[in-house]
């Protein structure tokens, strides 16, 4: 068609050799680039390897035991001039009685046990044998005979927990050493614990409570647990999704398939791509001023924190739900429009199916994000100790104070105690289980609903 | 140019079915159709022709305003569909494409099921009460793309597992299901290999006898196998217009001779 003029043709190759089998110095370079461009991608992806591999080993390492628990199997006898003086059995009277009460019970079980066993170590007074078991003892055994007032003058089989020391001894975490220069324990206390163990009634076993429990004082970290943690972020999660899901989606839709491109969507556009990169404390400050003070919401409670993190997500899900829905190929929508579908028709019948995989990874991504964020709920108050279970749902419990996972990670790993270390390690594992299930859901739902075209 | 076959054609002088009168086309800054007439007929099959970028595609997709899903486009001049001006204000576009169809130059079948793409149409558009009557115009509309022989027994299975040539006579089934008055096709047959291309001509032949057909096509020979009319673009203009026989065989503008022949192009 056009004429071919023969000074369009490039001047002959620069010829190093002729051969073919040879290779030339230009070609050489060309090779080694190529050769040290895959060196620096192999040297970068085992750095991250090699990293993750450290944070995992280092965690697991540490957290790991955070699921067990060294527990004394008791046989107490529930005294009944002692737990109920008057001898009515009315709450009122029973409740009298203080922890310090039940904890005498418990520590005389455990030296009549060594007694009738012909267990001892010399320089443990029996009252260095009580402190073998955890304060948070007393407290349950108190609980469970206010609670059934018949066990009263019974025999019963109790598993107390072994205080923390103790519980660290048999971890590892406490040596002879280390009890030496520690004012709370003594080398002697140690050997008495290898005769309870030798005896059997000092065990250690899988401790369902640390997933269960509520938090506990600096004292007994032996009884702390991330039962409230996990169900406020439960609470928040749902929250979020339930939130940021047509919020994010609605407006994705709407900026992507029906906004007119003038200068207001671009500003629009531009102010969604800066929240996503605003730092999350920021929007902490926000939550506390608009919904603390300004709404006056209740502080701590998961229904701020679920704000928070629904406008800390939002702008994230527009911007993969954007993305998802232009990945859907224009001639679908040329193809619905053609047919006569109006714009909603063709959105909802046709573009939205096809992009839905991308929006659910999206979100699920994004709410595994707000799984994880800590700061803004520090600024919220959801760092508080929390000592009771938020109510159901139904009941008002989104309004009740909470924890949540990641902040409990923060907190635990602020105490002084080593044996809080553990449990935030034990936390983390806890976080790295909830973040990886929502991370294969996200890809179980990707492989699941993809179509292709 | 050798092989190229002008059949008989049965030209009668029909009223015209759409009239195009002062078309102009802008994207942005961009003139991309200059004051275009035309008037095309019913019951026929009219070709545009010409080099690419002279604004033939452009113009096809002002005859259903398909133009209005490009932000930068503007359109003005009046196109009237039996008389009634479509860029007149109160004119949705929507129900503008249910009388005019549309088939792509990619063919661009909906991930759904073969019955599912054809039902598409009806269904948005009420056209039926009850499953059976659907049933019927489905049935309908793929034999007269003579897909039904092929399709018939995988109703249910995707449209896109079919082959290309299938599935572009599946998008024209999709097309016809609306019953629509006037067929743009964009180039229907640029994704197809010969055979393919030939049973796409076939069906477009026989589609005359319901609806008047517009084509776009790059292959001339394309233009001269199956169409009565042809328009020649070129920069922006319509340059001539007139029987494809004439066109091809007679051109009066210097333009369309030497595109036909190959010089230009």
């Amino acid at each position: 068609m056009t004429d071919a003029t023969a000074s369009g043709l490039p001047d002959a190759r620069p010829q190093g050799s002729s051969s073919l089998l040879q290779q030339d110095a230009l070609m050489k370079r060309r090779n080694a680039a190529e050769a040290r461009f895959k060196f620096y991608g192999i040297a970068a992806i085992s750095v991250s390897l090699v990293t993750l591999c450290v944070m995992l080993w280092t965690i697991f390492s540490d957290g790991v035991s955070a699921f067990r628990q060294a527990s004394l199997e008791l046989t107490v006898t529930l005294d009944a001039e002692r737990l109920d003086p008057q001898g009515d059995r009315s709450l009122e009277s029973l409740s009298k009685v203080t922890t310090i009460g039940y904890g005498n019970l418990l520590t005389a079980a455990l030296n009549d046990y060594m007694a009738e066993r012909n267990i001892s170590v010399e320089g443990v007074s029996p009252k260095q044998v009580g402190e073998f078991i955890s304060r948070d003892a007393p407290a349950r055994l108190r609980n469970m005979v206010l609670a059934d007032p018949e066990l009263i003058g019974q025999t019963i089989r109790f598993g107390a927990f072994a205080s923390g020391r103790i519980d660290g001894y048999m971890k590892g975490r406490v040596t002879m050493a280390s009890a030496a220069l520690d004012s709370n324990i003594t080398p002697e206390q140690l050997q008495l614990a290898d005769r309870l163990i030798e005896a059997g009634v000092l065990k250690s076993a899988f401790n369902w409570r640390f997933l269960t429990n509520p938090d506990a004082s600096d004292q007994r970290p032996e009884s702390a647990g991330l039962g409230i943690a996990i169900i406020g972020s439960l609470y928040m999660m749902f929250l979020v999704a339930i939130m940021v899901l047509p919020i994010g989606v609605a407006a994705s839709i709407y900026l992507e398939e029906f906004a007119p491109k003038n200068k207001w969507t671009d500003i629009i556009e531009v102010n969604i791509s800066n929240l996503a990169a605003v730092p999350s404390i920021v929007y902490g400050i926000l939550g506390l001023a608009i919904f603390i003070n300004f709404a006056k919401l209740p502080a701590s409670a998961p229904i701020v924190g679920a704000l928070v993190l629904t406008l800390m997500t939002l702008p994230t899900i527009i911007i993969a739900t954007r993305a998802s829905l232009r990945a859907v190929p224009p001639s679908i929508r040329d193809a619905a429009l053609g047919v006569g579908a109006s714009k909603m028709q063709t959105v909802f019948h046709h573009v939205l199916p096809l992009a839905a995989p991308g929006i659910m990874t999206g979100t699920i991504l994004g709410l595994a994000s707000a799984l994880g964020e800590t700061a803004p709920l520090l600024l919220i108050g959801m760092v508080a100790f929390v000592a009771n279970y938020p109510s159901s749902p139904l009941e008002g419990g989104f309004f009740d104070p909470a924890t949540a996972l990641p902040v409990q990670v923060y907190s635990w790993a602020s105490r002084s105690d080593p044996a809080f270390i553990e449990r935030s390690s034990g936390a983390i594992i806890v976080l790295l289980a909830f973040l990886l299930v929502m991370n294969i859901l996200a890809i179980v739902l990707r492989r699941r609903f993809e179509r292709r075209w | 140019m050798n092989d190229m076959r002008i059949v008989e054609r049965d030209v009668n002088t029909q009223k015209a079915k759409i009239t195009a009168r002062g078309v102009q086309v802008h994207y942005g800054t961009t003139h991309a159709l200059k004051d275009v007439n035309v008037d095309i007929l019913a019951n026929t099959v009219t070709a545009f022709i010409g080099p690419s970028g002279c604004g033939k595609s452009t113009f096809l997709r002002c005859l259903n305003r398909m133009n209005d899903t490009v932000a930068s486009a503007r359109v003005s001049g009046e196109i009237l569909i039996d008389g009634e001006n479509i860029y007149d204000k109160r004119v949705d576009p929507v129900q503008l494409r249910a009388k005019v169809g549309m088939v792509f130059q990619k063919p661009n079948p909906f991930p759904k099921s073969i019955y599912d793409n054809v039902a598409y149409g009806p269904k948005i558009h009420g056209m039926t009460r009850n499953k059976a009557e659907l049933d019927e115009i489905v049935e309908k509309a793929l034999r007269k793309a003579a897909l039904w022989n092929e399709a018939k027994d995988r109703l249910n299975s995707p449209g896109t597992g079919l082959s290309g040539g299938q599935q572009q006579r599946l998008c024209i089934a999709r097309a016809i299901a609306t019953a629509p008055e006037v067929l743009l096709m964009d180039e229907p047959c640029s994704a197809l290999d010969p055979i393919a291309t030939a049973q796409v001509e076939e069906l477009i032949d026989e589609l005359r006898a319901s609806f008047s057909v517009v084509i776009v096509t790059h292959s001339m020979q394309q233009a001269a196998r199956v169409s009565q009319r042809t328009a020649f673009f070129h920069l922006g203009n319509l340059v001539e217009y007139g029987e494809t026989g004439t066109i091809f065989t007679n051109p009066s503008d210097p333009r369309t001779e030497s595109y036909i022949s190959g010089r230009i192009g």
